[in-house]
Formats: structure tokens, sequence, C-alpha cells
């Protein structure tokens, strides 16, 4: 079985560099990860300098994903061995824990990581996965409320907590922690864009009107966003299809929806250009619009 | 009770499905190329979400776009499957069982499709499926034997090919065709990968 740097031509540095932009932008990849990283432990550890520490942290994290249970051990063996009192690597062995459904004794050693030291943020993250993975929701939605009363800054926490909300179907406190992460996160297109899906979700004149004003935002944001392109022309058709609203507010929804249908035919026109298999949804898109439309007036 | 048969097209898109998004829930739709009446031949499937299977915008958006399609390519949308994200728990959400509602209300011997993540591993003698349908007003489950996979074994090996020549990345669904519109979401490439892996004996599987 060839190697990696064989396949892909690539040199060490390049896998490196790779890993790296991988970890920064916290890919979740973790075969790619693990086939990478395993090449680069077992072939150049030698040259990867102190960068070896982070990379057996990725990689282990990664081989868990896969069920890698040998590769894991592997990595965790050689960071207790140069960290042997670490929290950090305290916490990768009760992750090894979770990942063998060993809850109780991972509870355990996190517990003895917040004994130690009671602000340690990803002791406590830990043990509400421990929670989402068992299945109680409503604990963990607890436990993560009462984690965001003292870290009311982790953008992590929040939207963990919007997902968990979605999951129940509690759309009013999952529009919370969203209006929260926009917040802080402004330019964030994805934020608004859940934001105005929750809404439409919702229901009702007042939560369509708020969820085509945000889905408008996340395409001001990036005019490449098609859930919030489809979103906004189905939330002004609906308003406009509504008896409930005048007539002015019908006329600019109309105009709103008639926008985003001709960027929608745009859209799937650039990307059907010469591909033959896609002028199936090209032409459903166009169909659709024009189902919708009847509907509409 | 009427009996149902699904083809290896369905089954290894919906297995495929679920295994490309291992920790997330994915749902998709059933579909038939056959008429209406009798057996329900569910024939193909079009994998739909993976995340906020629950909000409506994209999963009205779905549907629709679905529904166009089939009409252009006769075929009928008689069903909905859904594999969740925490493997021991297969029971239908309460997102399930409405978009469930919705098909019975176009289509009176639906099924709710439910994928058991606990015998999803190589080796499994058993489907790891569990049908539904709709009985008294509620969801009920299906009695085993109503229901049909022709050639299992074969269609496991099938499964088993397309994971090991790579193909199972072939797989797009309706939310990675958002991110990426010129992906298509009918997955015609993989479906002629599929059937050509199918033999021709197998006649309308």
């Amino acid at each position: 079985m060839s190697s990696i740097s064989e396949l892909y031509d690539v040199t060490w540095e390049e896998m490196r560099d790779k890993l790296r932009k991988w970890r920064e932008e916290n890919y979740r990849n973790s075969e790619q990860i693990v086939d990478v990283g395993e090449e680069l432990i077992n072939e150049h550890a030698s040259k990867l300098g102190d960068d070896i520490w982070i990379i057996y942290e990725q990689v282990m994290i990664a081989a868990l994903d896969c069920s890698r249970d040998d590769l894991a051990w592997s990595c965790l063996q050689e960071l207790k061995r140069q960290f042997p009192d670490s929290h950090r690597v305290k916490r990768l062995a009760g992750m090894r824990l979770e990942a063998l459904e060993r809850y109780e004794d991972a509870n355990k050693l996190y517990d003895s990581i917040l004994q130690d030291d009671p602000t340690n943020t990803a002791a406590r993250k830990r043990k509400i996965s421990i929670l989402r993975a068992q299945g109680k929701s409503s604990e963990a939605i607890r436990e993560l409320n009462e984690y965001l009363e003292q870290f009311v800054g982790d953008q992590e926490a929040w939207h963990e907590l919007s997902e968990l909300y979605i999951n129940e179907h509690d759309y009013a406190k999952a529009a919370f922690c969203l209006e929260e992460l926009m917040m802080t996160n402004p330019h964030n297109h994805l934020y608004c864009e859940q934001y105005a899906e929750v809404k439409y979700t919702q229901g009702g004149l007042e939560n369509l009107e708020l969820a085509r004003k945000y889905f408008a935002q996340a395409l001001k944001l990036n005019n490449r966003n098609m859930r919030a392109l489809f979103g906004l022309y189905m939330s002004a058709s609906h308003i406009a299809a509504s008896p409930k609203v005048s007539a002015k507010v019908k006329k600019d929804n109309v105009k709103y929806a008639a926008w985003a249908a001709s960027q929608i035919s745009r859209a799937y026109q650039m990307a059907g250009r010469g591909k033959k298999e896609n002028k199936c949804s090209v032409k459903a898109v166009e169909e659709m619009l024009e189902s919708m439309q009847i509907t509409m007036s | 009770m009427s009996e149902v048969e699904l083809s290896c097209l369905a089954y290894a898109k919906m297995y495929l499905h679920a295994s490309q998004f291992p920790r997330c829930s994915v749902n998709g739709l059933l579909l038939s190329s056959s008429p209406a009446g009798g057996t329900i031949c569910i024939t193909d499937c079009v994998p739909l979400l993976h995340s906020h299977l629950s909000l409506a915008p994209i999963t009205q958006l779905a549907l629709t776009q679905v529904d166009v399609w089939c009409s252009q390519t006769q075929q009928r949308i008689v069903g909905y499957y859904q594999a969740n994200a925490c493997v021991s728990d297969s029971s239908p959400t309460p997102c399930a069982l409405k978009i469930a509602e919705k098909i019975f209300e176009q289509c009176n011997n639906a099924v709710l499709l439910m994928i058991d993540g606990e015998k999803m591993f190589p080796g499994c003698r058993a489907p790891p499926i569990v049908m539904y349908e709709r009985k008294d007003a509620r969801w009920a489950l299906k009695d085993k034997h109503t229901i049909m996979l022709r050639q299992w074994e074969e269609t496991c090996s099938i499964v088993n090919q397309l994971f090991s020549s790579g193909d199972q990345a072939l797989l797009v669904d309706f939310d990675s065709h958002l991110d990426d519109i010129t992906k298509d979401w009918t997955n015609q490439k993989l479906n002629a990968k599929i059937m050509e892996l199918v033999s021709p004996a197998n006649g309308n599987v």
C-alpha cells in the first residue's frame, strides 16, 4: 500500500502544514488526519521538533473518531511520557474512555481534573458531551446553561446549546442563543442564516418577516449562501401570499421574491453550464419556482 | 398489510448516506417508479439532510424540489428514512413523524424507515432497518415478514465494494448540494455505478 507522500506527491513539510491548517480551522476530517498524521509520526518524527506534541494530540483525537484505538493509545502514551502531570493530557485520556463508552471512568477522570482546577472549561465541556452521547438532552441543556452563566463568552458553548434546543424543538431558546452569537459575530453569515431558519420554523407573520430580514442580512454578508437565497425567496413568497398583509407589504414582498427567484435561476444556470447531469436539478428548480409562484398569487 | 420491497439501489444509498455522516442525524425520501397499488416497491431514494433536520425552510425546499423531479421522472414519494445521530436510539423523532405524515397525505401506504445504527457493522446478518406503517391513526411497527430485500447477500457485497473502491464518497445529499450547487442530489453518477454492480440477472432490483 503506497504512502500518502507517494500517492499525492507531497513532501513531509506539506503534510505538516496541511495538518496545521486543519488544526487551525477546526476541520473534523478525521480519516485524512489519521492517514497523513500517522505517516508523519512514523516516518518523520525527528524532523517535526516541538510540533510533534500538538500533532500527537490532533492525531489522537482523529484516531478516536475512526475507532483506531491502537493509534490513539500510542499517541497518548507519548504525550503521557512527555507531560506526566498535565490536565490537558488527562482530558485526552478521558476522551479515549468516552470513545470506549466507559463513561463512568471518563467522568471520574474529569471530576479529578475539576477538583484540582475548578475553572477547567475543557473538563466541564467533556462532561456535558458525555450527557449528550448518552441521550440525556435535558441534563445536557441544564449543565450547559449553568456553564454559560460562568463563561458567557464561550462561542462554542452557545452554538452547542442552540443545536440542543433545535433538536428539542425549543425554537425560542435556540433563537436566543443565536442572537448571542450574532451579537458577538456580526459578520458571520451562517449565524444570521441559522437564526432566520429558526424564525421561519417558528412561523407566523412576524417571525416570517424577521426571517426574511435575516436571510437578506446573511446574503449581504455572503452573496453565495444558497440557503439564505432560497430562504429569502420562500419567506417573501409566504408573506406576499398572506391575507393579513397590506397591499404595500404584499407588493414589496413580491418584489423581493422575484429578485430572489432571478438570482436563484442565474446561480443554477451558471452551475449547470456544460454539465449534463445538472440539467435535472436546473429544471427542477425552474419548475419549483414556477409552482411556488402560483400559490403566491 | 401490504408488502414492501426495498431495492438494492435504495438500500445502498441510504446506507452510504448514514455512513457519510456518522455524527449527524440524516434523513431522506424513499421513491418508487412502480405504479400505485399492491406491493410497494421502493426503487430509489434521495438523501436529504445531515443538519438541522427539524428546521422548516430547507426541508420544505427539498420536498418541493424532489416532488417536481419525481413528476418529471415518473416516480412517486412513498416513504421517508432517518438515521439518528445517537446510535442506541432508533426510534422515530417528532420531526420524522411529521414528515412521514405529510407523505402519507399523498400516499396512503407510505412507510417510515428508521436505520438502526447498532446493526451497521461489517458482517451483520440482519438488515439494519426498522419499518413503520400507518395503522389506526398512528405509526406502527411493520411485520418483518412483509419487508422484502431481494438478494440481501448481493446487496451487502455491493455496499462493501462501493466502500473499497471509494465510490461511497460520490454520494451527494441535498444539504451538500446547497453548499455547492454543481453537485447533483439526484446522484446520477452513483446510481450508474451501483446499477453496474447489480448483476443483470436481477431484473428489477
